[in-house]
């Protein structure tokens, strides 16, 4: 509904951006037991969610000149921060996040727009697992409900300040358990089919320059190919690196062409 | 880094030419031209007259083209159909074109020196801290520096035809003049215009995104972004958040292959975004640009809504025989940011240089092999720009996880030295090769953590 307001582009029309236009298109107030339940939230929908067209509630809305009426109106109705709600979409403890104010992204570790580090201590040291795990709870609640950007309230995390081992062993180790428990099999399979068809044994392979060809060409093909879809992907990345200098080769392109059929 | 880039460009066009199978979109009617190559200085001098050519649109284009071929005494005629014309446009030019192009100060609204990037999680980082108090982005408005060009070009020389171009006879022979048909709005015969017809020895086709020009010559098309924006009018206190200050939004939600934006303008600002793939969600990913900034333009109440169209890369035929293409015409719009005016102005200049030197001051008549000059240089000149923005855009604006990537390292002092010195000065300048490879490494590590965080992010969805 809200594109039939900007589809018309004369510039005598005015259409105001003033708190009434806002709250049509921006902010819904609602009761949260009302929300829509397309969306697969896994932990406590906050009550504002950006009306972008997929909404399609019409509900009720708050002028933001009664903003003031919010927080009281939402302690009503929600209770105290982190009591989950009766529509949670899906049974998530303690870590559900409420939204009390009118647009941020709350949880008691997330202090002055970034991560406070001193709530994520276990056993006198930081639990970075649990960091990671609230960075992603946020980016996922953002990329669900994009908020406005305000100037009181920077946001200011960087992902560096959770340290290389931590990412390591969260991220690489698990993945590179999988790509060298292929490349064994891999490797077991083929060194018993050479052998099996040429008799030359494990040692000898590796002398062999064919041999260490298939080996290279094996590893690769495990470190590459990780999915089916992942051949498709390379062949494209492929075409891609070179797409934009073909574009722009192709005014010289005629003038080869054309030299080529005077001679 | 330029000089890697350079080889490969020239490297490539080396294979091309050897290896003709590459196949491209060439424009579909292939006629068997009679491709004469006649070096200039054996052309045959234009008796009793001086070179005349046209300058199609009276952009940043052809104003700057066309007083460099006035001042290079060669008869010009540049055509634009609206001298008033407030062409929407992001308005943001390098600080050396103010220098190369002797524009004078009060052209420029405003100077930005510092820039705000959000990135999908609202993370915001400032950059402009490396930028020396001499350094800005200028901001103007296009009516205000096209009429200035297309002023300088008449008091060089050029005759100024209030017209719109209809279309445009190919000679039938080589020495021939092509016959431009137009419609004159000068005589103001009830609206509709006159139409008139003029000789010219060569063309400039300067004539913007939807050229005729380059319809007429079979130029073909080119894939081309929608650039939307509304000009919002904010209360004076919001206003001097922005006064030297421009935001850069991405995510998903903004744009899925460009970026959403905030320009300060005069005395308003212009909030828009774009796209290529998804241009008919236009709107709603206006509504979602204007969420963005919402907490900083409330209350503000909009002017002027506009689009329009910008090239994502050259058109395949730029020059054939006589008529050259320029500017976004041409699509000499970079990637990554999107900015036209200087390369429009810019290559108008030199394409009209390259006819100047050619004629030699107009005296003897062009032909392809000077036009293709002008292509020769400007490739060489400005490639290893274009392809580091298309790297650009294509490592950073691919997903989430890499515009995240991106703004963090937009944190980095030196990613701000390194962008602020190419993109102000237009030379892709090679930096520190430790510090380079320091940025490399926390390119990576960003990269990697980003898209570590994005696949947790896709498991919580399940």
């Amino acid at each position: 509904m809200s594109m039939a307001i900007f589809s018309s582009t004369p510039p005598t029309q005015l259409p105001t951006l003033s708190p009434p236009h806002i709250k049509k298109t921006q902010l819904f107030y609602k009761p949260y037991f009302s929300l829509r339940s397309t969306k697969k939230h896994q932990y406590l929908v906050p009550i504002f969610a950006s009306a972008d067209e997929g909404s399609g509630v019409a509900s009720v809305t708050v002028e933001d000149e009664k903003a003031s009426e919010n927080p009281v109106s939402a302690g009503d109705n929600l209770g105290s921060n982190g009591s989950p709600p009766l529509a949670a979409e899906a049974p998530e403890p303690a870590t559900a996040e409420v939204v009390e104010s009118a647009n941020k992204f709350q949880d008691p570790r997330w202090v002055g727009g970034t991560w406070d580090l001193k709530q994520f201590a276990k056993d006198g040291k930081t639990d970075w697992d649990a960091v990671i795990d609230a960075e992603v709870k946020r980016r996922k609640w953002m990329e669900d409900n994009p908020q406005s950007s305000s100037n009181e309230d920077p946001i200011a995390f960087d992902t560096a300040i959770i340290p290389w081992w931590a990412w390591i062993k969260r991220f690489h180790l698990p993945e590179a358990e999988l790509i060298n428990g292929r490349a064994a099999m891999i490797g077991f399979f083929m060194a018993y089919l050479v052998d099996s068809l040429t008799g030359v044994g494990l040692v000898d392979q590796m002398g062999n320059f064919f041999c260490k060809t298939l080996l290279f060409v094996a590893v690769v093909g495990v470190l590459l190919i990780r999915k089916n879809e992942d051949i498709e992907t390379i062949k494209k990345l492929l075409e891609e690196t070179t797409f934009y200098d073909k574009q722009w080769q192709a005014t010289w392109q005629e003038e080869t062409s054309s030299k080529s059929e005077k001679n | 880094m330029a000089s890697i880039a350079l080889k490969s460009f020239i490297g490539l066009r080396q294979t091309t030419s050897e290896n003709k199978s590459i196949v491209l979109s060439k424009p579909t009617t292939q006629t068997h031209r009679n491709f004469r190559i006649n070096a200039s200085k054996s052309s045959p001098r234009v008796t009793g007259r001086n070179l005349r050519v046209a300058v199609v649109g009276g952009g940043p284009a052809g104003g700057a083209a066309a007083e460099t071929l006035a001042k290079g005494g060669v008869e010009t005629f540049l055509f634009e159909r609206k001298l008033d014309n407030c062409k929407p446009c992001g308005g943001a030019i390098p600080l050396c074109m103010v220098g190369e192009f002797d524009l004078p100060l009060d052209i420029i609204d405003r100077r930005v020196t510092k820039m705000k990037m959000i990135s999908p999680s609202n993370v915001a980082v400032d950059i402009g801290r490396t930028l020396k108090p001499h350094e800005y982005i200028g901001m103007v408005r296009r009516e205000v520096l096209d009429a200035y060009l297309r002023d300088r070009a008449t008091t060089a020389g050029a005759t100024v035809i209030n017209g719109l171009f209809l279309k445009m006879d190919l000679p039938k022979s080589t020495g021939s003049p092509y016959v431009l048909h137009y419609s004159d709005y000068n005589t103001k015969t009830g609206g509709a215009g006159e139409k008139k017809t003029v000789e010219v020895d060569a063309v400039i086709g300067a004539d913007g995104a939807n050229s005729r020009v380059a319809k007429n010559i079979n130029a073909g098309e080119y894939e081309y972004a929608i650039a939307f924006q509304e000009r919002i009018k904010i209360s004076d206190d919001k206003m001097k958040y922005y006064e030297d200050l421009a935001e850069m939004y991405v995510g998903d939600d903004v744009s899925p292959d460009f970026y959403g934006w905030v320009f300060p303008k005069c005395d308003h600002v212009a909030v828009g975004t774009g796209t290529v793939t998804h241009k008919g969600d236009i709107k709603k990913l206006q509504i979602a640009t204007r969420l963005r900034a919402r907490d900083k333009i409330e209350g503000g109440t909009i002017i002027r809504v506009e689009a329009h169209p910008i090239p994502e890369h050259p058109r395949p035929r730029r020059v054939l025989d006589r008529v050259a293409l320029v500017g976004d015409a041409a699509g000499y719009v970079t990637k990554c940011s999107g900015e036209g005016i200087y390369f429009a102005a810019k290559s108008g200049r030199m394409c009209a240089e390259a006819i100047v030197e050619g004629s030699e001051n107009g005296k003897r008549m062009v032909d392809e092999s000077d036009l293709r000059k002008y292509l020769e240089k400007w490739d060489k000149t400005y490639w290893p720009t274009y392809k580091v923005l298309d790297v650009l855009q294509k490592v950073f604006y691919r997903s989430n996880p890499a515009r995240e990537a991106f703004v963090e390292m937009c944190a980095d002092e030196y990613v701000q030295k390194m962008t602020f010195d190419s993109y102000l000065y237009k030379k892709v300048v090679p930096g520190n090769p430790l510090d380079d490879l320091k940025l490399a490494v926390n390119t990576i590590g960003s990269l990697v953590r980003a898209n570590a965080l994005r696949k947790e992010m896709e498991k919580l969805s399940v």
